[in-house]
């Protein structure tokens, strides 16, 4: 009596965990999807999906941003007035007063009454920004739209007349950050080109960086203190970080109080040499830059740039470095070396750049556009004419190198704001990144897209950063209303789908009485809940603990068993450690199971666990392993220790022939 | 070396020209004359990849081209 009706408790439990499994698998796209994001301009989307174009004007919607602390009721009003159906963008939209409206006939007309209203901030056509259909189904794990973020309205808003194109700085959040640090102090090494920061001979300063400052630069191509760019990349990188901000010309720079260092490394057709380079990175440790830029790459591993590179840092100097523009698996040096912040670019959905490199030394992903979908989404900065270098225009331009400043620039507003080592300066970058698709770490966006609001935060306060990616439990206002795109880590359910898929194979290879019951096995709470423990950790840790202080050792347990280790013993690193992702573990407690019987289901659990989240990781983009080389050696090894695992789990599993 | 695949420009960076060689690399142009400046143009040429170039591009190796001939 009482073992049936246990027994039913369990199946309950085991059909609801699977079930749990297959929806988990379906809907983790639509998890990963920050809640503002979602509802009315989704629907717009599927609206206008026949249309095809990403990232243009949707043909009949228009989107209005009201003034502060306007109600739901007046919009109400106000839309019978116009003529439209405004729609608030979100219910947290209330704050921020982002409304959306379809089906409008006369765009145009409608546009221009309701901007004469005073209580409308700004109403423009609504542009739509969706992630392009090949891209969101291939391998990139995509976050959700990134257009321009509601919430980013407020906090500092410069005058620069074409602030509205800059949407590289509204993906990171500089109104708000702004709000904490300009970057006052901080000296930032440029080594480029050069930068147009003076006028000498027949070259000219651009208009945008005037009245900014320069620290003494140095000219390592012709040698001599004039630093001036003859190319045209050097001062668009120098824009980025500390274009002249809020002065009613061009554009804005990320950290526009800081000082900029000019150190021209390459030459006119933008080439330069390891040795220069080398000298230069030892030459701008010297001379007080508390940040160094490269944005360049190329060459084999030289072991007088890794040195210079070590030699900085160890000078407590940051030094971010541009992973590459080849579209491949490999992180160009000097990004590659110990040391270096190797950054990748994201075009403004927030989706990796296909020209961006990507790979095991990955560090962050920064704005560096995507201009295959149109010339505006590249990353606008004053710069001169490539084909005249005395002339000074505004140019959209893409690549890792673009996205490589807006991290200079942040770190220079953290060091501004009183970080003091370049690990206090990764640490917050790192810990304030945006993780993409729920992963702390991942060889395509490294810790996650920057933010710089959140690093400045995270960076006061390093609990208080952790806490976003804490569970889906807990509501984390401030982010929402802030904008801020936080994605919450839910429990990822796929692993133990794998692992029960992975058990009914292992039982199939069993014959006759050797053969337990695949229910039998699966509902024995001896194997169930190490199994449980192992793909998806304690999961339902918040539902006994919502409201309460998420700590980070909570979030360290709501995750598989093979991640609790990788973090209490390794710590968080670039990569994950082979020994953990292995059949180690397993292995060594089926040592206990020859010996004792009732604990071989334990070790079963184990092992069939492990088999899932192991074969889940190799087919899921497996994670970058320490010491191995060449990362597709991941792959193998996590399917033949996945298989390892399932030996051992059959093993445990098999019945003793009576 | 040499080398034969097709020229290409690729608006990465402040713009650049690429040789995509029939080897499966893309290289960085460099030498040769402004008229090897031909998007689609299939060349052969003889050259040899700079070491230790470091450049804003970040595509691939660094061609110096000595001598080209369009094919």
């Amino acid at each position: 009596m009482t073992k049936s009706s246990s027994l039913r408790v369990l199946v309950g439990l085991g059909v609801a965990a699977f079930a749990a499994a297959c929806t988990g698998d379906r809907t983790e796209p639509a998890a990963r999807a920050p809640e503002p994001a979602s509802g009315p301009v989704d629907s717009v989307k599927v609206a206008t999906r026949p249309a095809g174009d990403v990232g243009e004007q949707v043909a009949d919607a228009i989107v209005v941003d009201f003034k502060d602390g306007t109600t739901a009721e007046q919009i109400d009003e106000w839309e019978q007035k116009w003529g439209v159906d405004l729609e608030l963008n979100s219910v947290e939209g209330v704050d921020d007063g982002i409304a959306l409206a379809v089906g409008v006939d006369d765009v145009e007309g409608a546009l221009e009454e309701i901007r004469q209203d005073p209580n409308v901030e700004s109403a423009e056509p609504l542009v739509q920004y969706a992630i392009p259909e090949n891209e969101a189904s291939d391998e990139w794990a995509p976050i959700p739209t990134r257009g321009p973020a509601p919430g980013d309205s407020d906090g500092y808003q410069p005058n620069d007349p074409d602030w509205d194109k800059q949407w590289n700085m509204r993906q990171i959040h500089m109104p708000k950050a702004w709000e904490i640090s300009k970057g006052k102090g901080a000296v930032v090494a440029v080594l480029d080109t050069g930068i147009a920061y003076e006028d000498n001979d027949d070259l000219r300063q651009v208009p945008d960086l005037k009245g900014q400052k320069f620290a003494k630069g140095y000219d390592f191509v012709n040698d001599d203190d004039h630093a001036n760019d003859d190319h045209g990349h050097g001062t668009h990188v120098a824009g980025t970080i500390a274009q002249a901000t809020n002065n009613k010309e061009g554009v804005a720079g990320v950290a526009f109080e800081a000082t900029l260092m000019p150190v021209k490394v390459l030459d006119h057709f933008g080439r330069g040499t390891s040795a220069d380079i080398a000298d230069a990175i030892r030459w701008a440790a010297d001379h007080g830059a508390n940040v160094i830029n490269m944005s360049l790459g190329g060459g084999g591993y030289s072991q007088v740039m890794a040195d210079a590179v070590a030699y900085a840092r160890k000078k407590g100097v940051t030094v971010i470095c541009a992973a590459g523009n080849s579209g491949q698996g490999r992180v160009e040096y000097p990004a590659a070396y110990p040391g270096a912040v190797a950054v990748a670019a994201v075009g403004p959905e927030g989706v990796k750049a296909p020209y961006s490199s990507w790979g095991k030394e990955l560090d962050i992903a920064a704005p560096g556009g995507d201009k295959s979908k149109g010339e505006n989404r590249g990353v606008l900065q004053n710069t001169i004419d490539p084909q005249n270098p005395s002339q000074s225009v505004y140019r959209f331009y893409q690549g890792t190198s673009m996205a490589t400043p807006h991290v200079a620039g942040v770190a220079a507003l953290l060091i501004a704001a009183g970080a003091k080592t370049p690990d206090q300066v990764e640490k917050a970058l790192f810990q304030g990144a945006d993780q993409v698709g729920g992963k702390e770490w991942s060889d395509q966006y490294g810790h996650g897209l920057l933010n710089a609001r959140k690093a400045l935060k995270a960076l006061k306060n390093p609990k208080e950063a952790e806490e976003p990616a804490a569970s889906a439990a807990s509501t984390d206002d401030e982010a929402v209303a802030e904008g801020g795109w936080t994605t919450y880590a839910a429990t990822n359910w796929t692993p133990l789908f794998w692992a029960a898929g992975l058990l009914a194979l292992t039982l199939l290879t069993l014959r006759g009485r050797a053969r337990p019951g695949y229910l039998n096995v699966a509902l024995k709470p001896t194997f169930l809940i190490p199994a449980l423990l192992v793909t998806v950790g304690l999961f339902c840790l918040p539902w006994f603990f919502s409201g309460a202080h998420q700590s980070s050792a909570m979030d360290t347990f709501r995750l598989p068993i093979p991640d609790w280790l990788e973090k209490i013993i390794f710590g968080r690193g670039k990569t994950a450690n082979p020994l953990v992702y292995s059949a180690l573990l397993p292995g060594l407690l089926a040592l206990f199971g020859i010996r004792g019987k009732g604990f071989r289901p334990v070790v079963g659990g184990m092992a069939i666990g492990f088999a899932g989240v192991l074969a889940y990781s190799a087919l899921a983009g497996a994670p970058a392993l320490a010491w191995l080389p060449f990362t597709f050696l991941a792959i193998p090894w996590l399917v033949i220790n996945a298989g390892l695992c399932l030996l051992i789990a059959r093993g445990m599993l098999k019945k003793e022939a009576a | 070396m040499k080398l034969t695949g097709t020229v290409a420009f690729r608006d990465i960076e402040t713009g650049i020209w690429v040789l995509e060689g029939d080897d499966g690399k893309t290289y960085q142009l460099a030498g040769g004359d402004r008229k090897i400046k031909k998007d689609g143009g299939r060349i052969e040429a003889e050259g040899e990849v700079v070491k230790g170039a470091m450049t804003i591009g970040m595509v691939g190796p660094v061609f110096e081209v000595k001598t080209y001939r369009f094919v």
